[in-house]
């Protein structure tokens, strides 16, 4: 799956605040985020369909309503691959500094 | 801090001016940058080529040249494959600020821009892992958060 979609759900604030009241609840249905979340219950919904397209959410049905949770293993594909970008930069920094102050 | 960015920073016993040479000239860029040269043209809207000996060219271009203090560029290299062109959607922004510290150079560096990345998942994956903070600790809190509460 492309996963393009992962970054742009993650950089939207109110998403990213679904998607931690999500993560800190174990779960959450549309009705319960909007009730922590300064946005309306139709505005949830839509949140949670693009978090649900980028693989960050699964759903299912659960008697009238739509229960939501994590799915933890993007996150942590995403959080590894901004993990060594990270290390790439140190490594780059530790040879300007090693060039800098070799003479 | 935006969430789609990394930022890293080091101190380096050297003035800023000597940092800002190694930063920002064309045969010191491509050792401690690309191990094959590169080619700069230091102004806003230069190009920038850096070349690696087994993953090919990456292809940027300058922001910002702001002597000593501040120098940025765009690049293609978080989606580079092969020889990449810099278009919309494959390339980030990198600042970098130098900062005059007791008797060294604070050097600050931040990528930003990764939301409006198109790149698949594979090549994310197959970067090394390593220390990091802002972002990628963050994801990972909530991963953790998420592997909890589900387990």
């Amino acid at each position: 799956m492309d996963d393009a979609g992962v970054f742009a759900a993650l950089a939207d604030p109110t998403r990213w605040r679904v998607l931690s009241l999500l993560a800190e609840r174990g779960d959450g249905t549309a009705t319960t985020l909007a009730g922590e979340l300064p946005v309306s219950r139709v505005a949830v919904i839509k949140h949670l369909a693009v978090l649900d397209r980028a693989g960050l959410v699964e759903s299912r049905r659960r008697g009238r309503e739509v229960l939501y949770t994590v799915r933890p293993e993007r996150l942590d594909a995403t959080a590894r691959w901004m993990a060594g970008l990270a290390s790439e930069w140190d490594a780059r920094l530790a040879a300007i500094k090693r060039m800098a102050e070799a003479e | 801090m935006a969430p789609d960015q990394i930022q890293r920073e080091t101190m380096i016993a050297a003035p800023v001016e000597r940092v800002w040479t190694l930063l920002t000239e064309a045969e010191h860029i491509g050792t401690w940058f690309g191990d094959a040269g590169a080619e700069i043209d230091l102004r806003p809207g230069g190009a920038l080529v850096l070349r690696w000996a087994e993953h090919g060219t990456v292809h940027g271009e300058v922001v910002a040249v702001e002597p000593p203090r501040r120098f940025a560029y765009r690049w293609a290299a978080s989606t580079a494959q092969g020889d990449a062109e810099l278009v919309a959607g494959n390339s980030t922004l990198v600042e970098f600020t130098l900062a005059p510290e007791s008797d060294g150079t604070r050097l600050r560096v931040v990528e930003s821009g990764f939301a409006t990345l198109d790149v698949p998942e594979a090549e994310r994956v197959s970067k090394v892992e390593g220390n990091t903070e802002g972002w990628a600790q963050e994801l990972g809190h909530l991963r953790d958060h998420a592997e909890r509460v589900t387990a």
